[in-house]
């Protein structure tokens, strides 16, 4: 449905790249989700998207027409494309409804329509207010009805939920993701939350530096991922480095790089039996209660320090931890 | 963000070719055509000093020449000094000291700006005259043996330094109040006085400020002829004036301009080197107003009237010599002609500021839409208008429509029409020479309103279907309305201050207050000219006090 190929964008005139050869694929009606930290590229690549950029190279196509490239470029209000804005952009003269009704001047019905939107994202009775009016999470909702209202074929939502506290911010997202689910739109979903991605998208696609480093299934990404940075996006992870290897008594391919994730490294609380395949003495330097589980700061007779958690409430001085080679994530250098 | 070094494809010539060619729009034509349309009184003068001087032109560079410079360069000088003592010391009390009518002082302060300043000189050559207000009380004090002569350089100079300070008062103030609290107050806590606090801290970080109103200060003199004609200083300006009218040679006006527009650009560059070397002021307003100090009794009293001299000399005084002036020659000067004369003088301010403020919001949003981003810093070019001296884009516009006139007439005439002047002498050339000198007074004010309109409002618009212009009266316009009536009321303003421009180019029959005031004072009979000087006053007065409450908003 979406295709985007070696897709560039500088805003230096080739000094710095904001998104550099950026290839990928999205099928009609999936949830795609674009992940990464801030500065990696994610709104460049989705303005690009939405025409609201124009790339320095590269070709952008919907549904197998071309809508951006050297050559070619369809404005913005042509592509039918709708954008939810991390700020929400709405128009704060216009009332709710003709926020709504603003992107469907043209369709017949207009006015059964955006009332039909208002019912799906339950402000039924708000269509007479005005944005400053309404709560945060409100006009959240009004953005998307006002989005979905042309019916788009691509929905792109630009970390739609990062002006929200974390309680709303859940809530929010669930209501959301049921909205756009009844309409069945093929959505690209911007965060820098991989909690957020996990939770609604079909497949994930992590930018780093402007460019892609995977795009995979959710449960891919934690199981294989493809970088040490994908891999501590996913989860705390350890880089088991040379000295690591040396302690663990674990040699391990030269050429590749390996991690192990935190929860991972099973611990005994003594040094009694203990089965893992790789194990090591460790010191324990400090403990931090979280609740039912503890927090342990450890160091290893080479020096490294490392944190583990474990329920164990009565842990000596002196533990063995340990792990398994089923659980070495593998990654090229 | 990444250093990519093979990546080069992306900006080699080919590719940069061709996405020149797909971001080229209407949009960047359309921008490119304003700008070259309000650039063409400039480029004419360029071109002309190609076909050499005119025949007085040796003349005027032994004899005359010396003069302009240095009598513009004399001006430049003690103006600089008169406007930063006033200015600042002004500017610096009322942001940090609370005395009496501290409140009203503060915007009292900017009401000179409403005087044209050849007013203020008319104002005072009355003042200061054989038989006028200063003779009066010296008779009266039997000192009548002490007699100021104002009509001099140094007169000038005076008259000029009052009149514009409020420049340098305005853009220092602002930097005081929004800019200074956390630094102050940093100050007092390493234990720092405050005339140390004022002459370390404050003042080398207001200079970017200050230059910045120095400059629009400088302009003005450099712009000013009314008041130089009047104290028989030769300028730069009256030499233009000179050598189109009484010399009757447009070479040399042109020679002379060219000079000015040099000096001038040298100014500008000294203001940006200024401001490059400076620039650690930081771009957020602090929310923190800034804490007013209570100066002891004695103190307070040498504030007050510090920051009260200003205001006398600079409106007080001129204002009630020119009010006593009209009360005694309302009956001969206040008549139909008069009420017919001042609609038209508001009718001409009126489509001037509708019309460059159109120009405005074509520039501003055409080089928006276009996809060029160089087209956005070209489109600043047709802002330097006003930096051009009004006498100097009136001969810059004075050539070329006599030229094309006479062309027109002559095409006409062969097919058997007998026109007149088509362009040149009427209400159309004078209204295009407003539009390139205020063009940057109505840009500011609606850039400034539609940068705090976020990007993602009108880029939402568009993603919803919607294009530009439909964007732009639907969503775009009704935001930044605020500023697009200030722009108006402005332009407003300069237009009915304006002189020397209109002098030059304005229709035979039609007349401004603004040239009224200069005929009757030109004609010695300058207490005449009082009447007209108060309606400028008076209509440029209330939209500064508006002004003075937006700038508080802000």
């Amino acid at each position: 449905m979406l295709t985007i190929d070696s897709l560039s964008k500088s805003f230096d005139k080739g000094k710095n790249y904001a998104l550099e050869n950026v290839t990928f694929n999205l099928k009609a009606g999936h949830v795609c989700a674009i992940v990464g930290e801030s500065g990696s590229g994610k709104t460049t690549l989705v303005r690009l998207i939405a025409g609201l950029e124009r790339p320095d190279h590269g070709r952008i196509s919907m549904n197998g027409n071309i809508i951006a490239s050297l050559d070619k470029f369809v404005q913005p209000e042509k592509r039918n494309i709708g954008l939810v804005f991390q700020e929400y952009a709405l128009f704060p003269h216009l009332t709710i409804l003709d926020n709504i009704l603003y992107g469907i001047s043209k369709v017949k019905n207009k006015k059964q329509r955006a009332q039909d939107m208002l019912d799906l994202v339950g402000l039924n009775d708000m269509g007479k207010r005005y944005p400053h009016q309404l709560s945060g999470g409100q006009q959240q909702r009004v953005a998307l009805a006002r989005a979905l209202a042309p019916e788009p074929s691509l929905l792109i939502l630009d970390e739609p939920f990062s002006n929200l506290d974390a309680m709303l911010r859940t809530q929010l997202r669930n209501e959301v993701f049921d909205i756009i689910k009844k309409t069945e739109v093929t959505v690209l979903f911007v965060t820098h939350d991989t909690q957020d991605a996990l939770s609604v998208a079909d497949e994930i696609l992590i930018l780093q530096n402007g460019k892609v480093v995977q795009k995979d299934v959710a449960a891919n990404l934690y199981v294989k991922p493809n970088t040490l940075y994908v891999a501590s996006l996913f989860g705390s992870t350890v880089h088991i480095n040379k000295n690591l290897q040396t302690a663990f008594k674990c040699p391990l391919n030269e050429t590749c790089c390996h991690a192990i994730r935190n929860e991972k490294i099973k611990v005994n609380p003594s040094t009694g039996d203990f089965e893992c395949e790789y194990i090591t003495a460790a010191q324990v330097i400090k403990k931090i209660e979280l609740g039912d589980s503890i927090q342990l700061l450890l160091k290893l007779e080479s020096g490294e320090q490392l944190t583990v958690m474990t329920q164990d409430k009565n842990v000596a001085d002196i533990i063995h931890i340990g792990f398994n080679s089923k659980d070495i994530l593998e990654f090229e250098q | 963000m990444k250093q990519v070094g093979n990546n080069s494809e992306a900006f080699s010539l080919k590719t940069r070719l061709k996405r020149l060619k797909r971001d080229s729009n209407r949009w960047s034509v359309f921008t490119l055509a304003i700008v070259f349309f309000l650039a063409l009184p400039i480029i004419f003068i360029g071109v002309e000093l190609f076909s050499g001087p005119g025949e007085t032109w040796s003349h005027i560079v032994t004899y005359l020449l010396p003069d302009y410079i240095w009598n513009s360069l004399y001006l430049v000088f003690f103006c600089s000094i008169l406007v930063l003592l006033l200015g600042v010391s002004s500017a610096w009390f009322v942001s940090r000291f609370d005395f009496l009518f501290r409140k009203q002082m503060e915007w009292l302060l900017i009401l000179p700006l409403a005087i044209p300043s050849y007013i203020v000189g008319y104002a005072y050559a009355g003042i200061f005259d054989y038989g006028g207000s200063m003779d009066l009380i010296f008779r009266q004090l039997n000192l009548d043996f002490i007699r100021i002569d104002i009509m001099n350089r140094a007169g000038l100079a005076f008259v000029l330094s009052i009149s514009l300070f409020p420049y340098v008062y305005v853009s220092a103030r602002a930097f005081f109040l929004n800019q200074a609290n956390n630094l102050l107050e940093a100050s007092k806590m390493l234990g720092i006085g405050e005339r140390k606090t004022f002459f370390k801290l404050m003042l080398p970080l207001a200079r970017p400020a200050i230059v910045a109103g120095l400059v629009l200060v400088l302009m003005e003199v450099l712009n000013d002829y009314g008041a130089a004609k009047y104290y028989g200083v030769n300028t730069f300006t009256t030499g233009i004036f000179r050598s189109w009218f009484s010399l009757e040679e447009p070479q040399t006006a042109v020679y002379l301009s060219a000079l000015l527009v040099i000096i001038i650009f040298a100014l500008i560059l000294f203001e940006k080197w200024q401001v490059r070397k400076v620039k650690f002021t930081s771009s957020k307003t602090n929310s923190t107003q800034i804490q007013r100090k209570k100066p002891r009794k004695a103190i307070k009293w040498l504030i007050f009237s510090v920051v009260l001299l200003p205001i006398i000399l600079g409106f007080i005084f001129p204002v009630a010599q020119l009010i006593y002036w009209a009360v005694l020659t309302a009956s001969t000067v206040f008549d139909a002609k008069f009420i017919i004369l001042s609609l038209q003088s508001f009718g001409i301010a009126i489509t001037s500021a509708v019309i460059t403020v159109f120009f405005a919001l074509l520039l501003i949003y055409f080089s928006k839409w276009s996809a060029l981003r160089s087209i956005r810093n070209i489109a600043r070019i047709g802002v330097l208008g006003y930096a051009i001296p009004g006498a100097v884009i009136a001969i810059g516009i004075m050539i070329p429509t006599l030229a094309l006139d006479k062309w027109l007439i002559k095409m006409l005439g062969n097919l058997g029409i007998d026109s007149g002047l088509i362009i040149n002498g009427t209400l159309i050339a004078l209204f295009y020479a407003y539009a390139v000198r205020f063009l940057a007074v109505a840009y500011n004010p609606i850039d400034s309103t539609a940068l705090k309109v976020d990007n993602s409002i009108p880029d939402s618009s568009k993603v919803l279907g919607v294009g530009n212009l439909r964007t732009f009266f639907k969503i775009e316009f009704p935001l930044i309305k605020t500023g697009v009536f200030s722009a108006v009321i402005l332009v407003f303003i300069d237009v009915m201050k304006e002189l020397p421009l209109t002098l030059i180019l304005k229709p035979y029959h039609i007349d401004t207050l603004a040239v009224k005031a200069f005929e009757y004072a030109s004609d010695e009979m300058v207490m005449e000219a009082s009447i007209p000087s108060l309606f400028i006053i008076f209509t440029a007065m209330i939209p500064v006090i508006f002004l003075n409450k937006l700038l508080i908003k802000k």
